[in-house]
C-alpha cells in the first residue's frame, strides 16, 4: 500500500511530488501506481539497449524521466536521469549496471505498492 | 486578470487550453493543476493536436505543447503553426526538459516554455496566464494599430507615431501631407468596388515603401483619404508625381490620381493633428480642379481658418442677439395667365455688426460641417413658421413658406416631431411649411433618411426636393423615396442660354417630374425669355431675381397684398 510516509522512507521527494498534484493524495498515488502499471517502456528500453539501439533508447529514457520527475520519484529517477544523459551523447557505454540499478528501484517501488 | 474580449472564452469566462502530450501521467497531472481555472483538450501527439487546434482555431488561447512524441513531434507542429496565417497568432508554451530545445522552440515561434519535472502549479499558472496576456494584448494593438485593407497606420497610431518620432528627432523637420483620390465615389460607382479597393491597397503598397525608403510615416485616415509626415521637402509635388506614376499601372490612361494637401514644417508648435487638418484645408482647395492637384497651407489659408474660427465661436451670440434675420424670396406659379404667388422660400441672412452682411455661401458651409447648421436650420424653421402666422393674423393669408433640412437634420430620428410642434405652436396646418431636402441628400441611401422623410409626410408635410439635377440621384431611389416638388439647380437655368443640350437637359428632367408627377420649380430665374422658355417646357413655379430678390417680411408684404388684390 502506498503512503506518504513509505514513499518519504523509500527517498521519494513526496511533499515535491504532491505539490504538483495539487496536494491531492489519492491523485498522486494514482499517478504512481499508473507509471508502475505499464511497463512498456521499461521493456522497450531494455531491448533497445541489449540490440544497441541507442535512438531508440534515449527516447525511452528521456520519457520515462519525464514521468518519474514530475511524480518525483527520486530513487527510481536518479538512474533514469543518468542514463538519459548518457544516451542524449550516444554514449557507447556499458549500461547493464545502470540497467540494474533502474529494475532494482522499480522493483523497490512495486514492493511499496503491493505491500 | 484578463481583458476582456469576447472571441477568447467560453461564456463562464474560462480560456480553452490544448495539452498535447504523449504521456498520460503528465497530461493528467497538467489537468490537475489547470482544470479549475481552463476549459482543457487533450492530444496524445501532434497530429491529433492540430486536428483539435483547427478545430477550435477560435476559441484557443494557448497551445500546451511536449517535442519529443510519436506520429508528429512538437517542433513539427510547431512548424506547421507558425506558418499557417489562421493559426499563428494561438499562443505555443512548450513543455521541455532541455535547456537547448527551449532556445529551438522560441526560435521557431514558441511564447515560453515549462520545465519538466513541472514547476510548482502557480509556476505553471502564471506562465500559461501570461502567455495568454501577451498573445491577446499583441492582437488587439495589432488589429486596432493597423488598417486592415492597406497595413498603414490608423489615425490615432499614425498621429501618436508622428508625435513619438519628433520626439526623438528634434533636429528633423517634417511635412504633413494629407492625399485624397480624386473623385474616388465614381471610381468606385463605374468601375465597382473591387477594383476601388485595388486602387486603395495599391496606394498603401506604394506609401509603406516610400515610408520605408523615405524616413516618412504612412497612414489612412478613412475611405480614400492617407497620411503622409514626410521629410521637408521644397517639392511635395513630387511626391504626388511619383504616386500617380504608381497608379498608372492600374489605369494607363491617368484617369485614378490623388490630390494633396502640405503643411510643411515649421517651428510654430502646432499639435500633430492640427497640422494634418491645415493640410487638409489646403487639399480642399484643389478639391474638384483640374489644372491644380497640390496646395500647400500658406498665410491666406491661415486667415481663413481663422475668420471661420471666429465665425463659429460668434454663431451662437449672433443667435442670441438676433444678428440672424431671415429673408423671403417669392415663388410664382407660371402656368395660368398671369404670374400667382404661390409661396416663398425662407433664407438666412447675417448681420454682423462688425463685418456687415456675411455671405451664406460662407457661413453655411462652415456651418454644416460641424453640425452647427441644425441650430440655424431650427431657428429659421421656427422663424418662419411665426411669420406664416403673422401674415395669417394681419393679412388674412395663408403663404406656404419652404425651409431648407440640412442633411444633418435629415438623420435626427426627432426631425418630423420639430417640425409637427413648431407649425402646431403657431396654429398652422402641416402644408404650409415646406421642408426642402438637397438632392445630395437623397443619394445616400440611409434608412434614417428614408424614414425622416416618411414620417414627415405622414404628418402631412409636403418635401420639396432641393437643387435636382445637382447630384447623383440613382432613378431607383427618386422612385422608391416620395416627393412632393423637384427644384430644379440653379446651374440648369443660368446654363440655359449656352444652347441645344442645356434645353434638352432641362425638359428631360420636367419628364422625370412627368412620371413622378410632382410640379416643377426653378430657382435663378433672372430674365424673361428665361421664364417664357421654362413656361412652355412645362415648369410650374418660378422663384428668383426675375420677380424678386430675397427681401425682409416687411418688404414681402407688399407681394402679399399684391396677391390679395388679384382675388
Amino acid at each position: 500500500m502506498l503512503s506518504i510516509d513509505n514513499l518519504r522512507a523509500w527517498g521519494a521527494n513526496v511533499s515535491e511530488g504532491l505539490a504538483r498534484c495539487m496536494n491531492n493524495e489519492a491523485f498522486y498515488f494514482r499517478m504512481i501506481k499508473l507509471a508502475l502499471a505499464d511497463e512498456t517502456t521499461y521493456v522497450r528500453l531494455r531491448a533497445a539497449l541489449e540490440s544497441k539501439d541507442l535512438d531508440t533508447a534515449f527516447e525511452c529514457a528521456h520519457a520515462l524521466k519525464g514521468v518519474l520527475g514530475n511524480l518525483s520519484l527520486t530513487p527510481l529517477l536518479e538512474p533514469v536521469a543518468e542514463m538519459t544523459e548518457l544516451l542524449r551523447a550516444r554514449t557507447d557505454a556499458d549500461y547493464a549496471p545502470l540497467m540494474a540499478k533502474i529494475d532494482e528501484k522499480l522493483a523497490e517501488l512495486k514492493a511499496l505498492a503491493a505491500e | 486578470m484578463y481583458q476582456n474580449f469576447g472571441r477568447f472564452h467560453s461564456a463562464d469566462g474560462k480560456r480553452q487550453v490544448l495539452v498535447v502530450e504523449d504521456e498520460q501521467i503528465n497530461r493528467e497531472i497538467l489537468g490537475m493543476m489547470l482544470e479549475n481555472d481552463f476549459h482543457l483538450l487533450y492530444a496524445e501527439n501532434g497530429r491529433e493536436g492540430l486536428e483539435l487546434i483547427r478545430a477550435n482555431a477560435n476559441t484557443l488561447s494557448v497551445v500546451l505543447l511536449d517535442l519529443n512524441m510519436p506520429v508528429m513531434t512538437g517542433y513539427e507542429l510547431l512548424e506547421v503553426l507558425k506558418a499557417d496565417p489562421e493559426l499563428q497568432r494561438i499562443p505555443v508554451v512548450v513543455l521541455t526538459g532541455e535547456e537547448s530545445a527551449e532556445v529551438t522552440a522560441l526560435r521557431m515561434g514558441a511564447s515560453d516554455f515549462i520545465t519538466k519535472p513541472f514547476s510548482m502549479p502557480e509556476v505553471v499558472m502564471a506562465r500559461i496566464t501570461r502567455a495568454i496576456e501577451l498573445s491577446e494584448d499583441s492582437y488587439v494593438i495589432a488589429t486596432t494599430e493597423q488598417d486592415e485593407m492597406t497595413d498603414l497606420y490608423r489615425r490615432e497610431f499614425f498621429y501618436h507615431y508622428c508625435e513619438q518620432f519628433e520626439l526623438h528627432n528634434p533636429g528633423r523637420p517634417m511635412d504633413a501631407m494629407i492625399l485624397n483620390i480624386d473623385h474616388f465615389h465614381m471610381i468606385n460607382e463605374l468601375r465597382g468596388r473591387d477594383f476601388g479597393d485595388e486602387v486603395i491597397r495599391l496606394i498603401g503598397r506604394h506609401l509603406k515603401r516610400m515610408a520605408a525608403e523615405d524616413g516618412a510615416i504612412a497612414g489612412r485616415l478613412e475611405g480614400d483619404c492617407f497620411l503622409l509626415l514626410y521629410p521637408h521637402t521644397d517639392r511635395p509635388e513630387d511626391v504626388l508625381e511619383e504616386l500617380n506614376r504608381t497608379l498608372l499601372a492600374l489605369d494607363d490612361r491617368g484617369r485614378v490620381r490623388m490630390r494633396m494637401g502640405v503643411y510643411p514644417a515649421d517651428d510654430a508648435g502646432v499639435d500633430v493633428p492640427s497640422r494634418f487638418d491645415r493640410a487638409k484645408t489646403a487639399a480642399d482647395t484643389v478639391r474638384g480642379s483640374y489644372t491644380r492637384s497640390c496646395a500647400v497651407y500658406d498665410d491666406r489659408l491661415h486667415q481663413r481658418e481663422l475668420l471661420n474660427e471666429s465665425l463659429i465661436d460668434q454663431m451662437d451670440e449672433a443667435l442670441r442677439e438676433r444678428q440672424f434675420v431671415v429673408y423671403y424670396q417669392p415663388k410664382y406659379a407660371v402656368q395660368g395667365g398671369e404670374p400667382r404667388l404661390n409661396s416663398a422660400e425662407a433664407l438666412i441672412r447675417w448681420q454682423h455688426p462688425t463685418m456687415g452682411l456675411v455671405s451664406p455661401g460662407v457661413f453655411i458651409p462652415l456651418f454644416e460641417e460641424n453640425g452647427l447648421i441644425r441650430k440655424l436650420d431650427r431657428f429659421v424653421w421656427e422663424e418662419a413658421a411665426a411669420q406664416i402666422r403673422r401674415w395669417r393674423n394681419e393679412l388674412g393669408y395663408t403663404l406656404p413658406v419652404s425651409v431648407n433640412v440640412s442633411r444633418v437634420d435629415m438623420y435626427d430620428p426627432d426631425l418630423a416631431e420639430t417640425f409637427r410642434s413648431i407649425v402646431e405652436k403657431n396654429g398652422l396646418t402641416p402644408d404650409t411649411l415646406i421642408p426642402e431636402v438637397t438632392e445630395s441628400a437623397y443619394t445616400e441611401d440611409s434608412e434614417q433618411i428614408i424614414r425622416s422623410v416618411e414620417e414627415l409626410r405622414a404628418l402631412g408635410f409636403r418635401i420639396e426636393m432641393d437643387d435636382f439635377g445637382s447630384g447623383y440621384s440613382s432613378l431607383n431611389m427618386l422612385s422608391v423615396l416620395p416627393i412632393d416638388a423637384l427644384k430644379l439647380d440653379m446651374s440648369f437655368i443660368r446654363n440655359m442660354c449656352r444652347g441645344e443640350k442645356s434645353i434638352r437637359m432641362l425638359e428631360l428632367m420636367m419628364d422625370i417630374a412627368r412620371y413622378l408627377d410632382v410640379p416643377v420649380i426653378a430657382e435663378g430665374v433672372e430674365e424673361e425669355s428665361q421664364v417664357q422658355a421654362l413656361k412652355a417646357m412645362g415648369c410650374d413655379v418660378i422663384q428668383g431675381y426675375y420677380f424678386s430678390r430675397p427681401v425682409p417680411a416687411d418688404q414681402f408684404e407688399a407681394f402679399i397684398k399684391e396677391e390679395l388684390s388679384k382675388c
